[in-house]
């Protein structure tokens, strides 16, 4: 494999968590719930999947116990922002502060433990290969996972009935529930479906990504999945472009070092682009324009 | 114990002569009459008693109680790295001495530090706190300014009180003999180090790595990526990714996780072998196909000096302002290797022997080990930083024949890169 093949075999696999998060938020985000618990999400899926790798021994069950705790953890956002119609922004930052705190808790007893079962490498033969664009196809089973999903989940979301009631139950839930839709169902579900990718994402970093689990192990990758969210416009396919540019950027710092380039400057790079999307989107216009889901953090309640 | 047994001797002999002196009245002034000359000695030889046998009482009350030690971290006690290797110093002291009691407090952030230090000396009661992150040396002294009767040691700072010591363990030696390893062993001629911090612990580290990998192989290069972190998993995996694409095969580092470690390991399963040497804990466990040696440090050496001291007496909270202690491998505060006990790691040992140094005929696993011992004599007649010695741009950082001075090594001096780095040593 050439550098350059390797270096985007790097950036996508940096990239993978921030785009499972992503992908998860932006179904979070399209109906009407913004869950800034996602940095909390991701290290509870961390520690979680850890914990049930070492076990039961096995990386499945310990990928799968992620998703069910990341879930379940956010149905706490869900129960707030949903059934009470409480602040969506406090109720989330208290979610964020909450996954973090059990985590490093919880966790104390699995520091420092090294993980014997790792993911299987799936090399696709000839397409490895390929200069450049052979670093794409040299990964395990989860960063696969990544690119299926960010597809099926576009076409899902722009091409089928769901994904259009979906979008009502963000855009107008007035409308969505006149015409007979179940807007709190779908908003639970969008809710479920973010803290379960947000819990795979968590536990990538620590079943494969970084093995091993410590304290602050997500290195506030869940606010740079929600910055994702938005610089991905609200689109799983932006979300693939914009998590491997992500993690490109992360990777290439180290490449770019040896050039004089200064390393405090690259290492910033995703920040300030995020800050600059940041900018951009809350510049009300810009922010329709943008794709913002309008009722976007508005609980919704019934007339009368 | 050492006090009351002299305090007891001191005792029994101003008693055997106060019997000998009642003795020697009553057979001088005759039956039951004791002259006037002979009673007032009594007299002071009893008061010389009762004050020995008070002072004695106090001696063993002080003795009786316990010394309370407390701890300032500055990370998690199990962050597999700097935190948890002062808690292992403390333990150990806590087991051996059964006069001493410690607490501690962990992840104190250095701008809260004062508080918590002040919080140790007035809720509990202790007799000496060691705070142990660089970024708590103002705090250290200004808490001990305000208590100066209680005693304070700073790990890694400069700066010192009548009750306030400071003391640390360097590695730099190590990092040298592990640099002889490292250029012994790379076959790419490209050994890679993942960095912390450009400051001048670090670039001492650096340095200390690269003259070992010059002596063992001067066609060697060294390539340095800066992480600005202590800790940082992601980022280490990720430098020691882009050093490995662009030929190294041999990385040590500055960073607290085994992320590269277990890097190495993961290559090592797809068929390429990298040389990786641990730093600050054991982790030739975590990977036993590549770690080659690495450093480890044992700060209950230090600890347990520090604390024999203040309960002899020794030490007190009037006599700290020059009580610095830089132990090194002479003193045992460090350690060579990947594993306590064990300087290379076996699987290693054949390759290094069949490596000389270059046109000597010693090879560099013999070098190693006789540098080591040179290193561990209380005269020290070896150190790496032995001039000439030039920096990247060719300037003669430490002249011929000349060993470089405290300051050198250990101040703002230490500010350059050696002349087979590539990288800048300011980030």
């Amino acid at each position: 494999m050439d550098i350059a093949a390797s270096i985007l075999a790097e950036a996508v696999r940096a990239g993978t968590p921030l785009m499972l998060a992503t992908l998860g938020e932006i179904y979070c985000e399209r109906s009407g719930v913004l869950n800034l618990g996602l940095d909390g999400v991701m290290t509870i899926g961390a520690l979680a999947g850890f914990a049930a790798t070492w076990l039961t021994g096995s990386v499945w069950m310990g990928l799968a116990v992620a998703m069910l705790a990341g879930g379940l953890f956010s149905l706490i956002h869900g129960f707030t922002s949903i059934s009470l119609g409480v602040n969506q922004t406090v109720s989330g930052l208290a979610l964020a502060m909450l996954g973090t705190g059990i985590s490093s808790l919880l966790g104390a007893k699995y520091v420092g433990l090294p993980l014997r079962e790792s993911l299987p490498l799936l090399q696709i033969p000839v397409l490895t290969e390929i200069p450049l664009a052979g670093g794409l196809f040299c990964h395990d089973p989860v960063v696969y996972l990544g690119m299926v999903l960010s597809i099926a989940m576009w076409l899902i979301l722009f091409k089928t009935r769901f994904g259009i009631t979906v979008r009502a139950v963000g855009e107008k839930p007035e409308a969505a529930d006149a015409a007979g839709v179940n807007v709190q169902l779908v908003r639970y579900l969008c809710v479920f479906l973010g803290g379960v990718l947000g819990g795979l994402g968590g536990a990538y970093v620590t079943l494969s990504y970084t093995p091993g689990w410590r304290e602050g192990v997500m290195m506030g990758r869940g606010w740079i999945a929600l910055a994702l969210t938005i610089f991905s416009l609200w689109n799983p396919l932006g979300s693939l472009i914009g998590a491997y540019l992500f993690g490109g950027v992360e990777v290439l710092q180290f490449h770019l070092q040896e050039y004089g380039v200064p390393a405090s400057l690259l290492g910033a790079l995703p920040y300030v682009s995020t800050i600059l999307v940041l900018v951009a989107s809350s510049l009300g216009l810009l922010r329709k324009r943008l794709g913002a889901p309008a009722a976007l953090g508005t609980p919704y309640r019934r007339e009368g | 114990m050492s006090l009351s047994k002299l305090g007891g001797m001191k005792i029994l002999l101003i008693a055997i002569s106060l019997i000998i002196g009642l003795a020697a009245g009553y057979f001088a002034g005759g039956a039951g009459k004791v002259p006037e000359s002979q009673y007032n000695q009594l007299q002071t030889s009893y008061n010389q008693l009762q004050t020995l046998y008070n002072q004695l009482q106090q001696n063993v009350s002080s003795l009786a109680r316990k010394l309370k030690a407390g701890f300032i971290y500055v990370g998690p006690v199990e962050d597999f790295g700097w935190t948890a290797a002062h808690d292992q110093g403390r333990r150990y002291v806590e087991k051996v001495f059964p006069w001493l009691e410690t607490v501690y407090v962990e992840s104190v952030p250095e701008a809260e530090a004062a508080r918590y230090i002040e919080r140790l000396v007035t809720e509990e009661n202790v007799d000496v706190v060691f705070t142990t992150s660089f970024g708590f040396m103002d705090p250290t002294i200004e808490v001990a300014q305000k208590y100066p009767n209680k005693m304070f040691f700073h790990c890694s700072g400069f700066k010192r009180a009548p009750n306030s010591g400071t003391y640390f363990a360097d590695f730099y030696q190590v990092y040298y003999l592990n640099g002889l390893m490292a250029g012994a062993l790379t076959k790419s001629n490209k050994v890679g180090y993942v960095a912390a911090y450009p400051i001048p612990e670090v670039l001492r580290h650096i340095n200390a790595f690269a003259l070992g990998v010059k002596e063992a192989n001067p066609e060697a290069k060294v390539y340095v990526r800066w992480l600005f972190a202590w800790y940082n998993p992601t980022g280490a995996r990720e430098a020691a990714q882009a050093l490995v694409s662009i030929g190294v095969d041999t990385i040590a580092f500055t960073e607290d996780s085994t992320a590269i470690v277990e890097f190495a390991q993961e290559q090592y399963r797809q068929g390429k072998q990298l040389y990786v040497f641990s730093h600050y804990s054991p982790m030739q466990d975590v990977g036993p196909d590549v770690v080659v040696s690495g450093q480890i440090v044992h700060w209950e050496v230090i600890y347990a000096d520090i604390l024999m001291k203040i309960r002899m007496g020794i030490y007190n909270n009037t006599n700290l302002a020059n009580v610095d202690y830089l132990w090194l491998l002479k003193e045992g505060a460090v350690e060579l290797g990947g594993k306590p006990g064990v300087p290379i790691n076996p699987k290693f040992v054949n390759d290094l022997k069949s490596k000389y140094l270059p046109g000597q005929s010693i090879s560099v696993y013999d070098a190693v080990l006789n540098r080591l011992t040179l290193m561990k004599d209380v005269n020290v007649p070896f150190d790496p930083f032995t001039g000439p010695i030039r920096d990247q741009a060719g300037n003669v950082k430490i002249s011929a024949g000349q060993r470089a001075t405290i300051a050198q090594l250990f101040t703002e001096e230490m500010n350059w890169f050696l002349d087979n780095i590539i990288g800048s040593p300011s980030g």
